[in-house]
């Protein structure tokens, strides 16, 4: 009987109403040009990709609404989330998907997108300083282990040159030079 | 008498250079012929493909140049370096705009790709190329029975399309030895390896859900084929008595660290003690 007297309820929702004016549609042309994103615009949002991770349950962003927020265009909260970084690249996602979306590498295409604009873990961004000041991520230290069990102590064949000059003209070579 | 391009990687010489010598001993007993590659560094693991797609490819390019100019299939003992070096072969064989700009690179050091070299996992050339008839004709000292919890890793495994692994391989190959495959529930999931640089307990939890899926269901040993995964399941093991009070105790064997043992190689030539958690067990069950 109290319940004329009080104000209507204000709907619960499970996630802030999205602002349309900050829509980037031009977001979803962009990743569907990167590289394994053409199927994209085929997810129905069935959220299967979701079901298959195994740590979509401590993301605020699940898979299935990622890909629906690229598809809408929400390059900011995409970009800046830390669920792109978190994603174990174990691909489980992409292989359940019935539309043939490829999750995983369009998750891949978010980190380069993101990197573009400096957006990188810290630890991240110390591994390719490693892989551009030494062309390699690990290093030979211990070579005693390596003799002993008779193995030469350094790597045959290693050559890193190559690998560091390359990276130095490419992103990981902008992203790791305001590191030091 | 198979002769292969062997594309070590950082990781297996850096840390697991007990992964490296029994590989290198099993493969000999085998009669696989490994080449070390010339000239080659890191394939920069899917964090290089995260940050630089373009730099990740024209590396990862150059190493597969020089294997087909050696004429080769390319093995590898790393599942990063089979993902890396599988995935950028499948893009630049549908990619011909890529290609050509990765060749325009590759062409400063003389070197050119024509994505007609093969890249495989050591193991599924250890399968294909001598097959468990041949290997099982070199067991000399059976595992008989002992249950071994295979992790692929999902960079083997996944995509399928581009990996193209069958996970029945590493099945078989693991029985031809003597032992018993133990199923178990979380056989597809991750380790947690890629995430460590990013979430350092949620890599940690990962890895403990694996080794307990595979401890509950009977395992006494683990097996593995990539350094990254093994580190996660090995190594971690004594990061999970401080951060989850919980001790588990399950060895973890590189896969030709298993095959070696029941080809009768010592447990020093197969480095055995570098193994985190101690496979005395498995040592036992053999001499007992
Ligand atoms: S499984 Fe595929 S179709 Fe379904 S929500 Fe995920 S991406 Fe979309
Ligand atoms: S690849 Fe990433 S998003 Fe997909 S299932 Fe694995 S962790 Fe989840």
């Amino acid at each position: 009987m109290a319940e004329t007297d009080t104000k209507p309820r204000i709907p619960v929702t499970l996630i802030e109403p999205i602002d349309m004016s900050r829509l980037d549609p031009s977001f979803r042309e962009e990743i569907r040009s990167m590289p394994d994103a053409d199927e994209l615009s085929a997810c129905f949002a069935c959220s299967t990709c979701t079901a298959a991770c195994p740590i979509a349950n401590q993301w605020l962003y699940k898979p299935h609404q990622l890909i629906r927020m690229i598809l809408l265009g929400m390059r900011e909260e995409v970009l800046n989330s830390k669920e792109i970084w978190e994603c174990l690249t174990c691909f489980q996602c992409q292989e359940r998907c019935p539309q043939k979306v490829r999750v995983t590498d369009i998750l891949f295409d978010c980190k380069n997108l993101a990197a573009e604009r400096g957006i990188v873990p810290e630890k991240i961004v110390a591994l390719a300083k490693e892989l551009v000041d030494k062309g390699q991520l690990y290093v030979v230290t211990a070579d005693w282990e390596r003799e002993d069990l008779g193995l030469e102590p350094s790597v045959p064949g290693l050559s890193t040159e190559a690998v560091k000059s390359i990276l130095q003209g490419t992103r990981t070579g902008r992203l790791t030079k305001g590191g030091d | 008498m198979p002769s292969y391009s062997l594309y070590m990687g950082c990781s297996v010489p850096a840390n697991y250079p007990n992964y490296e010598a029994s590989m290198l001993k099993v493969a000999k007993a085998l009669g696989m012929e490994l080449h070390y590659m010339e000239g080659v560094a890191c394939c920069g693991s899917p964090n290089l493909r995260a940050i630089d797609y373009s730099g990740w490819l024209t590396v990862n390019a150059r190493t597969l140049a020089i294997g087909e100019k050696n004429g080769n299939d390319i093995v590898t003992p790393c599942n990063g370096c089979f993902g890396s070096l599988k995935d950028v072969l499948h893009h630049l064989k549908h990619d011909s705009t890529d290609l050509g700009r990765v060749n325009e690179e590759l062409k400063k050091e003389g070197l050119q790709l024509k994505c007609t070299v093969r890249v495989r996992h050591i193991v599924e050339a250890m399968y294909t190329d001598i097959g468990t008839d041949e290997i099982r004709k070199r067991v000399t000292k059976p595992l008989d029975g002992v249950g071994v919890a295979i992790h692929f890793g999902c960079h083997v495994l996944r995509p399928a399309d581009v990996t193209g692994f069958r996970p029945e391989i590493l099945r078989e190959l693991v029985e031809v030895t003597g032992a018993r495959v133990v199923e178990y529930p979380l056989w597809k999931q991750c380790c947690g390896a890629t995430v460590l640089p990013v979430n350092e307990s949620l890599a940690i939890r990962l890895a403990r859900d694996k080794i307990k899926s595979m401890k509950e269901s009977g395992a006494e040993f683990a097996t593995v084929i990539c350094p990254a995964c093994g580190n996660q399941l090995d190594l971690q093991q004594l990061g999970l008595k401080q951060s989850y009070g919980e001790t588990y105790d399950l060895p973890v064997l590189m896969y030709p660290q298993l095959l070696g043992l029941a080809m009768g190689i010592g447990e020093d030539e197969l480095g055995l003690s570098m193994n985190r958690v101690p496979a005395d067990g498995i040592l036992a069950h053999l001499t007992g």
